[in-house]
């Protein structure tokens, strides 16, 4: 029996709201409105930069397929035989973003034969928009081709997209960052509800419903650039997305926190919990509408 | 093994960097490599003057969205030229959630696991001991899913 230790964990979010983002949150048995979540919201460059850097990772959705136990399917991803036809900045953010988040999801199944490919179109976009030195294209070519260095080769491929996002942040060319992530998260999602169609489970259900969080958090971000109308047309094919999402309500459970501690290593439990409830009916729609939606993004 | 793997990649691949970064890749691979059997999210760099005397201690902060279900590592470590110890700490909004040094008993942890039940933003504060002056880095990990 490990050595259990239960400190006490400070309080002081008993009259705080934890999760300002929800659009429709019940929190402790009140319910907040979009509306009044939302409108009239005005963030600061610090405070954008914040989210952005953070919003979205290449692997997360890929892991939890993956250990939710679903095969790999090619299906899923963005073909790279296109890449030579994306010449604008605009283009060539958005999809270093969504060729992430592929590679991402080969990398997590050790597909190395494929991730050449990947590898290939993130170098040739990342010169495109001046990050390309942030990709050490031979040294994670040389990793892919043996499938025992599937550590170095996730470690290097995420700390080079960390790398040219933060690059970005710092050189005022934020709005090249928010279309990576942008890609990223679209490819995410896609990837989640493509997987949901063949093995649906209520995990991935509410995995996909939470993603109403993060899209308003990246709407705040792009509607900063809306005056571009390659923006404007970004949101306006986010949007469709933010109208079904506004039928999926996020509850938060209030709880304690709890710190244990087991052979010296500690592992803290947040006592809130989030409930997602959407309709079965909302949630084919948020399918389709991804499916359509990502379709549209990649042939901007 | 990992830890040898991931060393020598970023050897081989700091080599094209300048010497600042190369220190800033070395010292992010080796905390990431220190954080066991887990996978790379994010490196959080923090470079801190030190803090005015009677003054809250310099922290720097980062936004996180972080995933229920989702068990997140949080590891810290201090550059070896730091004058300051890192610490790195985990809130929900006001809510201490996770810290690498716990007051009450005075252990410093290198790094601790976040189970997380609640989708939504989390934020990393990271300062060093004392006020100090200090490099650090903290790097985010996925453990695995509940």
């Amino acid at each position: 029996m490990p050595k259990v230790f239960v400190y006490l964990m400070i309080l002081l979010a008993v009259a705080v709201g934890s999760c300002k983002s929800g659009g429709q949150v019940k929190d402790a048995g009140v319910e907040i409105p979009d509306s009044v979540l939302n409108e009239g919201v005005e963030i600061s460059e610090e405070v954008m930069q914040d989210i952005v850097q953070n919003i979205s990772s290449p692997v997360e959705m890929a892991a939890m397929i993956k250990d939710l136990g679903v095969p790999f399917s090619n299906r899923y991803i963005s073909p790279t035989d296109r890449v030579g036809n994306l010449t604008t900045s605009f283009q060539q953010s958005l999809n270093l973003g969504i060729y992430a988040g592929d590679l991402g999801y080969l990398n997590m199944y050790n597909k190395t034969s494929a991730v050449i490919d990947y590898l290939t179109a993130i170098k040739t976009l990342s010169d495109a928009i001046k990050v390309g030195q942030f990709f050490d294209f031979s040294t994670l070519k040389r990793l892919a081709t043996n499938s025992k260095n599937l550590d170095s080769l996730m470690y290097i491929s995420v700390h080079s997209f960390n790398q040219m996002d933060k690059y970005l942040h710092s050189n005022n060319r934020t709005n090249l960052s928010a279309l990576m992530v942008t890609g990223v998260w679209i490819e995410g999602l896609y990837l989640g509800t493509q997987v949901y169609k063949t093995t649906p489970n209520k995990e991935l259900a509410d995995r996909i419903g939470e993603q109403k969080l993060t899209l308003e958090q990246l709407m705040l971000i792009l509607e900063k650039y809306q005056k571009d109308k390659q923006y404007t047309r970004l949101l306006e094919e986010l949007q469709l997305l933010k109208e079904l999402f506004k039928s999926v309500n996020i509850y938060i459970k209030k709880g304690d926190p709890q710190m244990i501690e087991v052979n010296g290593e500690l592992t803290f439990i947040g006592g809130d919990i989030s409930i997602v409830e959407m309709t079965p009916e909302v949630l084919t729609s948020i399918i389709t509408t991804t499916e359509q939606v990502r379709n549209r993004l990649i042939s901007l | 093994m990992k830890r040898f793997i991931i060393i020598f990649a970023v050897f081989t691949f700091a080599g094209s960097a300048f010497i600042k970064s190369q220190d800033v890749s070395q010292l992010t691979a080796q905390c990431a490599a220190n954080a066991g059997d887990v996978m790379y999210l994010k490196d959080f760099v923090v470079k801190l003057d030190q803090g005015t005397p009677g003054g809250a201690p310099p922290t720097a902060r980062f936004a996180l969205l972080l995933s229920k279900n989702v068990v997140y590592r949080f590891s810290i470590c201090s550059a070896p030229n730091s004058d300051g110890e890192a610490v790195l700490q985990l809130f929900d909004m006001n809510t201490l959630l996770g810290s690498t040094f716990i007051t009450a008993t005075g252990k410093d942890y290198p790094f601790f696991d976040f189970k997380c039940q609640k989708t939504g933003v989390y934020h990393v504060f990271i300062s060093f001991k004392e006020g100090k002056a200090g490099e650090g880095v903290g790097i985010m990990s996925y453990v695995k899913k509940l």
